[in-house]
């Protein structure tokens, strides 16, 4: 029984360990807030604007409304293997809020719903 | 099989626990939306009414329920930890489910012993269930 209790917090230690190291890893947003960026809405569990167009080479602020009750985020990605993060905003819950992107090269990103990741969308910079 | 089917009031507490924790978490998950997030709140309401009701066969098997609780809370967090979201809500539910099996291997090693040995005498019942039904042959033959 010992050796059982033993196992399970070790796995309990292992999967908290590494969603702490994810956690550390996240870009975190900053810089003046644009009132005229895009904005993309949440609602029924989907992304109402599935593609985005910002300009490449400068700042955006990123607009997000979450109009569920659920919540969600805009996170986006280089590509759709979700392995490069750019940019994570805030995970929220019938709210909105603003999110600055880093200046990107010109090209076409993704973006998710970190908690549903079935939520996917596009950004194409230009 | 070693099981005891008796409760002393350390173990209505502890049962209480669990079944709190397994609402909790249930409840966490059902505000989250969408099919996934519900079907993982629906298996623990079921759980929760699976690890205490006054049923034969549920009573016979509650030691099943506790080892696959277990296993569906530990599931949960590896998925967790693989898939994210690493969030504070996500946080709180992990720590609610770490807790929970912690609470069921204490309950597990109150109520019915060395999970090991439990396994090996039910595998044993049912060898020679199967042993005696073989020799028997089927009915009508």
């Amino acid at each position: 029984m010992k050796r059982l209790l033993l196992t399970l917090g070790l796995v309990a230690l292992v999967a908290i360990s590494a969603a702490c190291s994810s956690t550390a890893a996240e870009p975190v947003p900053s810089g003046p807030i644009d009132p005229n960026g895009p904005t993309i809405v949440a609602k029924n569990l989907a992304f109402t604007t599935t593609t985005v167009e910002i300009a490449a080479g400068k700042n955006v602020t990123l607009h997000f409304d979450n109009q569920d009750s659920a919540p969600h985020n805009v996170a986006i990605y280089q590509d759709s293997s979700a392995s490069k993060k750019i940019s994570v905003g805030q995970i929220i819950t019938s709210a909105k809020s603003d999110q600055v992107v880093p200046a990107l090269a010109a090209g076409t990103y993704f973006f998710r719903c970190d908690v549903h990741t079935n939520m996917t969308g596009t950004i194409v910079v230009k | 099989m070693t099981s005891r089917s008796s409760l002393r009031p350390v173990d209505v507490i502890l049962r209480i626990a669990i079944v709190g924790l397994v609402l909790g978490t249930a409840y966490i998950h059902s505000t989250l939306g969408g099919l996934l997030f519900t079907l993982n709140a629906t298996g623990y309401v079921v759980a929760a009414i699976a690890i205490i009701v006054p049923l034969g066969l549920a009573i016979r098997f509650r030691w099943v329920i506790r080892l696959g609780l277990m296993g569906y809370a530990a599931t949960a967090i590896v998925a967790w930890a693989v898939q994210g979201p690493y969030y504070s809500t996500a946080y709180i539910a992990k720590a609610i489910e770490v807790v929970l099996i912690t609470l069921l291997a204490i309950d597990f090693a109150r109520m019915d012993g060395n999970p090991v040995n439990v396994v090996k005498s039910e595998l044993a019942l049912l060898t020679s269930k199967l042993g005696r039904r073989a020799a028997t042959g089927p009915a009508g033959a």
